[in-house]
Formats: C-alpha cells, sequence, structure tokens
C-alpha cells in the first residue's frame, strides 16, 4: 500500500492546489474537475456482510480528478480511503480512460472501474440512499465490483434506449477464499497441502456481459430495466474433503468485506435489475420518486472433491446433496424526494447463501428492513438518519439487531453529473 | 481544440455528405431547452427536433435518463443554452451516447451563451455563493437582440454540418430576422410602461427579460441561487414587499408557486407565473407567442 499512499498524496497536493471556481469552468487537462466526498457516521451495531461497524466512523472518503484528455479519451482517477479497526485503507478504486470519439455508439473503457452490471453497481457509493449498500451487494460484489479490465460497449440508434456491453476483469478480488491458504495460516499440517498443490487461479477471472433497456413512460416517468451475467473462472470455492475446516470460511468472509472482495463467490452470477423514476411533468427539483430492485443468483459455489484418502461413495453423497447449491440476493428499494429538503426512503432486502462447515453446507439467511429520512440543505450537502432492522440465520455475531445510523454525506468541487 | 475545426468541419461536412444521400438530407437535432428547440425549428423547420426538457423542468436538474442516451445516440447536432446550464447531466449523456458528432462544439456541439455576451459573469465563484455560474448568467433567451446573435450562429452551424442544406437555412434565418426585428420595437413599445417598475421573482431567470425592458428586481425568493425559498427569507421579503413600490412577484412555469403565494397574499402583491419556454403556457407556442405572453402577462398586472 505505500506506493499507493505515494499516488494519492499527489491527489492531496493536486486538491489542496485546486481554486474553488475550477468545477465551473470546462474541464481539459490544464483545468480538471476535482472533487472530494466527506463521509462520517455514528452507528449503534454492526452491520453484518461487511456493512458499516457500531460507533463514530467513516465512510468512503473519495477524491476523485477527472477530465478530457483530448478530444479522444477522457480520463478519471478516484482514490478513496476507508478506516476499519483503527487501520486506514487507501485503494484506488477508478484510474481508467474512456474512449469518447469511436463511430457507431462504440466505446472503450480501460483500466481500472466499476463493472457496469446490475444497476447500483457502476454508481458510486455517495449517491446512494441508504447508509449501506443492499446485502445483496456487500455478499455478492464486495460492496461494490471495480477492479482491472477492459469494456466495450454498444449503444444502439433506436428511440428505446438499448446498451449492450462485454467486460474482462482481473478478477483477483472475485475469487473464492482458498481454503489451502488458510490452513497454512494457522500452521496446520503443510505437507499435507503441497501434496495437494496450491490452486491455480486464472489471471483473467471475471468475464461479463450485460443489457440494459429504457425509456420513457409520458412526461412525468422513466424506466430503466437490465440484465446482466458475470462469469468468474475463480469463482468456485475447492473442498478437499478430510480437512477440518469450520467455522474457517465465516471469519475469512466478515474480513474480506472491508477489502472490497466478495464474500460469497460462484462460477455464474446472473443479475436482473429495473429502476423507476416519477416526478410531476418530469420536473425533478421538487419532488421526485425512484423505485428500484435487483435480483442476484450465484450458482456453482462450492466444488466437493476427494482428498487422497476419500471414497468414490462420499464423493457422490456430496453431488447429491450440494451440487445444484446456489446463492441469492435482492431488494426492492423505494425513495422519495417529498421537497428539495427532505427525502424519505424504504429498503427492504434479503440474501441466502451457504456457510461451510467442514465437509457439509449450513444455510444462512439475512434478512434486511431499512427506513431511511434524509435532509439536503444543498445538492451537495445530506445528513441522513436511518433505521435498520437486520435478521441473520447461522450467522456469526447477529441474530435479530436493531440499528440506527447518523451520516452525513457531502461533496466538494467538481459538479458530479449523475447517472440515471 | 481551434485548430482542428477546420479539418473537423470537413470531416463532418463528409460525414453529412454520406448521411445526406441515405437519409434524406434532414438534420437530427437534440436540443436541451424548448426555446431552443423552436429556435432550430424557425431555421431547420425540415430538420427532426427533439426537446430534452419541457417548460415544466428545471433544466438545472435534469435526469440523465436513458431515453434522452437514445435520442443524443441519433443527434447530428445538439443546440443548448450552455454557460454551465447543463452541467449537471448533460456530460454524463455525452458520455453514456457514445456518439462522436455531437461531442465538441467543434462539430455538432453548439452551447448559445458562446455567440453572446453573458451578463453576471463573476470573477470568483463560491459553492457558499449557492448554484450560480461563472460563465454568466445562462436564461439568455429572453434578450431579443441575443438571440438574433444565435439564431445567426446557429444557422451558420447547421450550414456546417449539412452543407447541402445551407441555402435553405439561410433563407430560413432572413425570413426569422425580419420578422424578429419587426417584433423587437412592438414588444418595446408595448412594454414602455414597465420601465423602472420593481418585481420580486424567483432566481435569475428573467435576468435578461428585465435587462432589456428596464425593469428592476429588488429581491429573489431564493435566499441564494438554487436553494428554494425558506419561511425565514421570506419573512425577511414581506418587509421589502410593504415598501409599496413593488409591482408583482414573478415566478416560472418550472419553480414551486408557494412561496410566491405565501408572500402575495400577506403583501396582497400579484403572483404571476410567466412560461419559462415554449409551452410553458397554452398561448406560447413559439418563440414570438412566448414573448407576446410574457409582455401582455405583465402589463396586465398594472
Amino acid at each position: 500500500m505505500s506506493y499507493l499512499n505515494k499516488r494519492l498524496s499527489l491527489v492531496a497536493v493536486a486538491c489542496a492546489f485546486a481554486s474553488t471556481h475550477a468545477f465551473a469552468e470546462d474541464s481539459s487537462l490544464t483545468n480538471p474537475n476535482i472533487s472530494a466526498v466527506l463521509d462520517g457516521f455514528y452507528q449503534t451495531g454492526d452491520r453484518g456482510l461487511g456493512g458499516r461497524e457500531e460507533g463514530f466512523g467513516l465512510g468512503e472518503t473519495e477524491l476523485a480528478i477527472s477530465a478530457n484528455i483530448d478530444d479522444m479519451f477522457y480520463g478519471k482517477v478516484t482514490a478513496i480511503l476507508e478506516s476499519h479497526d483503527g487501520e486506514t485503507e487507501i485503494e484506488l478504486e477508478e484510474a481508467f480512460i474512456q474512449t469518447m470519439g469511436l463511430p457507431a455508439g462504440l466505446g472503450i473503457r480501460a483500466g481500472r472501474f466499476l463493472s457496469d452490471v446490475g444497476y447500483l453497481n457502476n454508481q458510486h457509493l455517495h449517491t446512494d440512499s441508504f447508509v449501506d449498500r443492499p446485502g445483496a451487494y456487500r455478499a455478492f460484489m464486495g460492496n461494490h465490483y471495480f477492479d482491472d479490465g477492459v469494456r466495450l460497449t454498444y449503444v444502439a440508434p433506436t428511440d428505446l434506449y438499448w446498451t449492450m456491453g462485454v467486460e474482462v476483469f482481473k478478477g483477483d478480488k472475485m475469487r473464492a477464499a482458498d481454503m489451502y491458504e488458510e490452513h497454512e495460516e494457522e500452521g496446520h499440517d503443510e505437507e499435507e497441502h503441497e501434496e495437494h498443490g496450491p490452486r491455480e487461479y486464472d489471471t483473467v477471472g471475471v468475464y461479463s456481459a450485460f443489457t440494459k433497456f429504457g425509456g420513457d413512460i409520458g412526461n412525468s416517468s422513466s424506466w430503466q430495466v437490465g440484465l446482466s451475467y458475470l462469469y468468474n473462472a475463480n469463482g468456485k470455492v475447492m473442498v478437499v474433503e478430510g480437512e477440518e475446516e469450520e467455522g474457517h470460511a465465516d471469519e475469512e468472509h466478515d474480513h474480506e468485506g472491508h477489502t472490497h472482495s466478495a464474500s460469497y463467490t460462484g462460477e455464474n452470477t446472473y443479475i436482473a435489475d429495473f429502476v423507476y423514476k416519477w416526478a410531476p411533468n418530469g420536473n425533478y427539483k421538487y419532488q421526485h420518486l425512484t423505485v428500484s430492485g435487483e435480483y442476484f443468483r450465484v450458482t456453482d459455489t462450492f466444488s466437493f472433491e476427494e482428498g487422497d484418502h476419500g471414497h468414490e461413495e462420499e464423493d457422490h453423497d456430496h453431488e447429491e446433496s450440494h451440487g445444484d447449491d446456489y446463492f441469492e440476493g435482492w431488494y426492492l428499494s423505494g425513495v422519495y424526494q417529498f421537497s428539495p429538503h427532505w427525502s424519505a426512503g424504504v429498503r427492504y432486502g434479503e440474501v441466502d447463501t451457504y456457510e461451510l462447515h467442514g465437509d457439509h453446507l449450513d444455510p444462512q439467511k439475512l434478512k434486511e428492513t431499512e427506513l431511511s429520512l434524509a435532509w439536503h440543505h444543498s445538492h451537495f450537502s445530506t445528513v441522513r438518519l436511518q433505521y435498520t432492522n437486520q435478521k441473520g440465520t447461522n450467522f456469526d455475531g447477529f441474530e435479530d439487531d436493531n440499528i440506527v445510523s447518523l451520516q452525513y454525506v457531502m461533496t466538494l468541487g467538481a459538479h458530479g453529473a449523475h447517472q440515471f | 481544440m481551434r485548430i482542428n475545426s477546420k479539418k473537423l468541419i470537413v470531416m463532418g461536412a463528409l460525414c453529412s455528405a454520406f448521411l445526406t444521400s441515405a437519409a434524406n438530407a434532414q438534420l437530427n437535432v437534440f436540443a436541451c431547452e424548448p426555446e431552443y428547440a423552436a429556435l432550430a425549428q424557425e431555421i431547420a423547420p425540415e430538420a427532426k427536433i427533439y426537446s430534452a426538457t419541457s417548460a415544466m423542468q428545471d433544466p438545472h436538474l435534469v435526469q440523465a435518463r436513458p431515453s434522452l442516451i437514445a435520442k443524443m445516440r441519433q443527434a447530428d447536432l445538439v443546440v443548448c443554452a450552455g454557460a454551465d446550464l447543463e452541467i449537471g447531466w448533460l456530460p454524463m449523456l455525452q458520455m453514456k451516447a457514445s456518439n462522436n458528432k455531437v461531442r465538441s462544439t467543434d462539430n455538432g456541439l453548439f452551447y448559445a451563451a458562446e455567440h453572446i455576451d453573458t451578463l453576471d459573469k463573476l470573477e470568483h465563484v463560491d459553492r457558499s455563493m449557492g448554484d450560480v455560474h461563472a460563465k454568466g448568467n445562462p436564461h439568455l433567451h429572453f434578450d431579443p437582440r441575443r438571440m438574433l446573435q444565435v439564431a445567426n450562429a446557429l444557422s451558420e452551424k447547421m450550414a456546417a454540418l449539412d452543407p447541402e442544406g445551407a441555402a435553405g437555412y439561410q433563407a430560413k434565418l432572413t425570413d426569422f430576422t425580419d420578422r424578429w426585428q419587426q417584433a423587437i420595437p412592438k414588444w418595446e413599445e408595448q412594454a414602455a410602461g414597465l420601465k423602472g417598475k420593481k418585481v420580486i421573482a424567483y432566481h435569475s431567470s428573467f435576468r435578461y427579460l428585465f435587462n432589456w425592458l428596464g425593469i428592476e428586481q429588488v429581491a429573489d425568493l431564493e435566499p441564494k441561487p438554487g436553494i428554494p425559498p425558506s419561511s425565514s427569507h421570506l419573512a425577511k421579503l414581506v418587509n421589502r414587499s410593504q415598501e409599496g413600490d413593488v409591482m408583482a412577484i414573478l415566478v416560472t412555469s418550472y419553480q414551486d408557486e408557494r412561496g410566491a403565494n405565501w408572500l402575495g397574499e400577506r403583501t396582497d402583491l400579484p403572483v404571476l407565473i410567466l412560461p419559462m419556454s415554449v409551452g410553458g403556457n397554452s398561448d406560447s407556442t413559439d418563440l414570438f407567442s412566448l414573448y407576446d405572453s410574457v409582455i401582455t402577462m405583465l402589463t396586465e398586472v398594472q
């Protein structure tokens, strides 16, 4: 992380020098858009699946620089700082170039960027209407999935909005938790692992494809639906029988949540999403309503391989009981801004996963009900009060918790143009 | 950027020449606001014109919604007010639409504010000042002489993008200019009585209209630009309203009239909801009738 520190201090220095009127002028190489997001909170309990923790804390503090590089390329760098357990984590969330001048509705993005699968994933956390991403995102996308790779998109020349895209990523943070490594860390018999050999991960691990459609209904309503598929070559957890696995998978998951790695992975992920927005006469200044929802299904999650001492019979047993297990998650959210200064939201979501215990899987279930009330002094400042009820089955640390969060999210610097 | 403009115009010309043979010389125009859709309509009545917003929608706050991406994807020309009015949504549309024809003002992008001298340019802009624009006030379509400059520039832009239609655009521009120049003295005569009158208005939406007609905006319903009227701010305005020199309280078609009505009730001042653009009321069907309607409404207050 130290090399990142250096880069980040450059970002910070750039921000310090940026004059406040920079945002009002054209972004070019000599005058980039520079922005920062401040996010702080107080919470009365811990959220599951890598959500925010109890007490005072900071969310993602974001520093971003973006500009048109020339008439063909646009570039953006976003650094995020996060603190967990007293340690500050620094990461580059975005560092990409995007073509702006390709013909025929084509576009290429390369570098590190947010995947465009699903609805929320390509949106920055500070635009959310709730304190944390839905459980499904925390479980399957590591909160929001960004990675090193390349994307090709196409927008069709039709009145009905229709776009499609394919992405290829390194996929490191979507790798399944490696059971061998875990044992090595804990000082178990290392010879045995060498016998099996460490897992060979694919260096290009994630492939995705997505399509989105959208349009208007009259003057007041707009909609978009999307379908996404994500193939994760390293997503399946390889379980070798006869080794002790108890409880470790869970610990690993909790930790991984903070490092933006997916907690629950599988080979195939399918996502369906929709968003519907309404404003009187399409005028978003005073009132508007946003209803959105997403469904995730993650399949081919575990592979039960025989150890050297295993029996064929046992193997068949497990194939039968676990072969078609899949993870699932969804949420439905409604947010109504009833005046320029106030908005209220309600969200309900579930996550169904399995936890590995020895050679068998225990089902886990998370149910989250959230109510939020936000005060917006301007477009750039929000103070949010949120109540969350989380019900967990077979999760470590929570069963039925009522949590209250108080959060501020404020942006300074460039006007961010927001996505639909 | 400017160095490349010739090359790009040639390229644009080649592109449109290519498209012309295929698609019958019809420019596809995406207008950010209805006043520019109306202006494009005057100069290129044959064009396919789409307005991204209506007079009922605040152009500062527009969603970069799918339908707009789809329309921009097909556009040959994007016409906007500029001066950062659309900064919260236009860049996102441009990125999502992947249409290289409308990326830059060197080719199919047109900002009206770049072709006139805007009022209220600011040396220094700070967020504590509210939502202000360093490049000056972008609501320039209520200044008839500035609009004529914009019409000239727009006609040139259309001719550059579609050389085959150049003669047609020039003829329509001449026709529009004649009618517009005949209308200006009529409007000025009709509005002569408004000179020196004082009003309270919402935002600086009518800055150019007031500047043209000599109306003075003595107070703003917004405590700061972009910040909606608060009760404490409105309470302060009561005193100002009762000094006896204020003619009316003005809001536009996309602004919330509740604050104005509250103030109007307490001070017995008339509240007018003026159309902000074409389509803002039933009388405003083009730029001429928009001006007619606004001036008639103002003069009828007296």
